[in-house]
């Protein structure tokens, strides 16, 4: 067997440990490469930006705790924006395990910024079966959530007395890593009029952009990179810098590695 | 749903929410049956000590563990239950995720070659996408220029393609069920 054949069919452990440190090198340095707003995350900060001390933004956290690494840096770039600016915030989630994640992530930025449970911000809770919860969500959010996720009655909580249905939430953000954005625009969006940014995953990204080519979305944030350009934005470091440094270097490894396999592939074959 | 979309009043507004109440009580249940088919399973598997059984009861615990953590203290911050979350199950799905980096690297070096025009094409726009999305591609104009057009353009018209397919299927499949074209879901030819 020839140099390039050994080559082609080298041990996957090298490509492992290559990987290893394309990943971790950047984790444990801090490279700072640079990072560059794109118009979609631009549009979304813009619109928090725009809105007025008091405004109601609406967070479903629609994801696992798989994703966590590149959905819980997107999360607290907005939460600090968004309690920075004075909004009131109304968390939910759609999946399962989104209820621990949010009502964490809540109650930790919100402390950073001295925001009051019930006052500034609510979290409440889980509901199963997406349609249903959206829809019901655009004619009474207490229907749908009747108690928070304290069990506290909707009916006795201080920001959910002027909170009762999309009219009253200036935008709605899933925070997801499948689809379920896609389940907003269709019914929060299209029969409800309600503004939705869909904040996901970066493979998920290229599912949305059609629907921010149509307005049907103010924007989106996708993915670490997503999360660093927030970051960026409101100017305060977070996980995603770092986080996107080791993305970098790792998406460099691998157009190094289908190169090289490239190489040796077509030199085995010349020397067949 | 679709009769209070085009005539709304007050009856079939109600009639709406009933059914979303309904929907969501429907899918709880669901999820309770789910519950004691996943136990059945596994419980079956760990009687008949089948191969890996030990991994089959170590998902029944974990179930029953967490389920009574939650309803004997609660999910309260600092709880067991929000211990085993953020300490066990968060880290350990979050790497099984990660996983997927090694195997996509390897699977990368030795799959991804120029057999053909199909496959140099996928190689060269993930080549493009993954340089242009990187922060160092992306501070070069021309390769986040590149990348940006290969999402906007091909991938975008693949992706309208698709949702344009998927909606017109479901009008298709919604009119055969409506007229009672359709009827394998009744268990009928």
């Amino acid at each position: 067997m020839g140099f390039w054949q050994r080559a082609r069919y080298i041990d996957r452990r090298i490509i492992f440990l290559l990987m290893l440190l394309g990943v971790g090198l950047p984790l444990l340095t801090n490279i700072g490469l640079p990072v560059r707003v794109t118009r979609d995350v631009g549009n979304v900060y813009d619109y928090i930006e725009g809105l007025n001390p008091g405004d109601v933004i609406l967070i479903s956290y629609d994801h696992d705790t798989g994703t966590l690494p590149e959905m819980i840096p997107m999360s607290d770039a907005i939460l600090r924006h968004a309690f920075s600016r004075n909004l009131h915030l109304v968390g939910m989630a759609l999946r399962a395990e989104g209820t621990a994640i949010g009502r964490q992530n809540f109650r930790r930025i919100g402390a950073e910024y001295g925001r009051e449970e019930g006052k500034d911000f609510v979290f409440l809770g889980f509901r199963p079966e997406i349609t249903a919860a959206i829809l019901g969500l655009g004619t009474s959010i207490e229907r749908v959530f009747p108690k928070d996720d304290r069990d506290i009655p909707i009916s006795e909580i201080e920001l959910m007395n002027t909170v009762r249905n999309y009219g009253d939430i200036a935008l709605v953000i899933s925070i997801s890593d499948d689809d379920t954005p896609v389940y907003w625009v269709n019914y929060a969006n299209a029969r409800f009029k309600a503004k939705v940014v869909p904040a996901v995953t970066a493979v998920m990204a290229t599912t949305f952009f059609p629907f921010i080519d149509s307005g049907q979305i103010r924007g989106m944030i996708a993915g670490l990179k997503g999360a660093a350009e927030y970051e960026k934005l409101i100017k305060i470091p977070g996980r995603a810098g770092r986080g996107m440094d080791a993305q970098s270097i790792a998406h460099m490894v691998m157009i190094g590695f289908i190169i090289m396999g490239n190489i040796a592939y077509f030199m085995s074959r010349k020397g067949k | 749903m679709l009769i209070q979309f085009f005539i709304p009043s007050k009856l079939s507004s109600s009639v709406y929410n009933e059914i979303t109440n309904w929907a969501q009580l429907i899918y709880a249940f669901a999820l309770i049956v789910g519950v004691f088919g996943l136990v059945k399973y596994h419980l079956g598997r760990v009687s008949r000590k089948s191969d890996g059984w030990i991994y089959n009861l170590v998902t029944v615990v974990s179930l029953f563990l967490m389920a009574f953590l939650g309803f004997a203290f609660g999910r309260k911050d600092g709880g067991a239950f929000m211990w085993i979350f953020n300490y066990f199950q968060a880290p350990m799905q979050a790497s099984v995720f990660s996983l997927l980096a090694f195997f996509v690297a390897s699977a990368a070096y030795r799959g991804f070659q120029a057999r053909n025009t199909e496959a140099v094409l996928l190689l060269l726009s993930a080549v493009f996408i993954m340089f242009g999305i990187a922060s160092v591609g992306n501070s070069i104009p021309p390769f986040a220029e590149i990348a940006n057009w290969i999402l906007m353009n091909p991938s975008m018209t693949a992706r309208r393609g698709i949702f344009i397919g998927v909606g017109l299927g479901t009008i298709a499949v919604s009119l055969r069920v409506i007229l009672g074209v359709e009827r394998t879901y009744l268990g009928k030819e």
